[in-house]
């Protein structure tokens, strides 16, 4: 390695770790607000169209994955384009690291139903618990770089997916354990980031 | 616009190499500080950067000048706590300082590569007799 490919790595570097240390302002609020929205008018679906989750099980599955590929889709979009405005030069280290950061919860999430659904039908009704689990220690591990009151959302999905757990059967189920819990949830993180970027332009403003 | 524009005119003029950060004890001072949105004290950035106290003062200042970085004084125990935390101008100035300073290297590394080309092909070029 020469001593300008050394230099090159040295300056990734220094930009890595500056990206570890940033906040990231990347998910816009706005779509985050949209995300909850999808989340009630899934509950909606569920409750008009699947009636008895626990006898189909594979339409429940579809439905929520539908919903979560949909409302990912619409953050990674909103985020490639708001992190490249605020974050400029360090924006790709920033969105590699949120997706690195949430991603092996996005995987468990995905595999979880074909594994409840193929193996161990018997405690299906256990699949929003453990989603909102599994979501929970996601928004746990992006928690490094974003505000810190989104450890209260860490803590919501904790929560709910417990209870739903707690609730022991079927009931688990019900259009209200997922809808309810991801509605609230995705206001919340859209309200924590949306107060948190009006901080941010505040002391912008103040230092001016 | 205006930087494409000098770019593609003048490639090496290099504008966003700021003088103010482009000073060895200032680098290390801001990259201290962009590693830590929190804030250092006084000595922890003294101790960072292994600087004299004399010495981080003046770049503070230097850097507090330039609004760069913010510098509070609290009493702690009795005690004045300095703790410095840099501003979100200076966090900007300071990306777009990496950005031309990678740029650098990277114009450098392909001259460089280029010339290394040209040799190599030179040799492999076959020699009228």
């Amino acid at each position: 390695m020469t001593d300008l490919n050394r230099a090159l790595v040295d300056i990734r570097n220094i930009r890595r770790q500056v990206a570890q240390t940033t906040e990231f302002r990347g998910y816009g609020p706005l779509t985050l607000s949209a995300t909850a929205v999808l989340a009630l008018l899934a509950g909606i679906v569920q409750y008009e169209w699947i009636p008895e989750p626990a006898n189909y099980p594979v339409q429940y599955v579809a439905l929520w994955l539908t919903t979560a590929v949909l409302c990912a889709a619409l953050i990674a979009t909103q985020m490639l384009t708001r992190a490249r405005r605020l974050h400029s030069g360090m924006a790709d280290e920033m969105i590699r690291a949120a997706v690195a950061q949430f991603l092996p919860a996005g995987i468990a999430g995905a595999i979880l139903p074909f594994v409840l659904l193929h193996v161990t039908r018997d405690v299906f009704w256990m699949l929003p618990g453990l989603w909102q689990i599994i979501f929970a220690l996601g928004v746990f591990a992006s928690c490094r770089c974003l505000p810190r009151p989104m450890l209260l959302v860490g803590a919501w999905f904790l929560l709910t997916g417990l209870a739903c757990i707690a609730l022991g059967d079927v009931r688990a189920l019900a259009p209200a354990t997922m809808s309810g819990a991801y509605a609230i949830g995705m206001t919340l993180v859209a309200a924590i980031h949306h107060l948190s970027a009006q901080k941010a332009s505040t002391d912008e403003e103040q230092e001016l | 616009m205006k930087n494409k524009n000098s770019r593609s005119t003048a490639p090496f003029a290099y504008e966003g190499l700021d003088r103010v950060i482009h000073e060895r004890a200032r680098l290390s001072v801001l990259t201290s500080l962009m590693t830590h949105p929190d804030g250092l004290s006084f000595v922890e950035l003294k101790q960072l950067c292994a600087l004299t106290d004399g010495n981080l003062a003046r770049h503070l200042q230097v850097l507090e000048e330039d609004k760069m970085i913010h510098i509070t004084k609290e009493e702690d125990r009795g005690r004045v706590q300095t703790t410095v935390r840099i501003t979100a101008s200076g966090r900007k100035r300071y990306l777009e300082y990496l950005a031309t300073l990678e740029q650098v290297v990277r114009d450098a590394a392909s001259v460089i590569e280029a010339s290394e080309d040209g040799r190599i092909s030179r040799k492999l070029s076959p020699v009228n007799a």
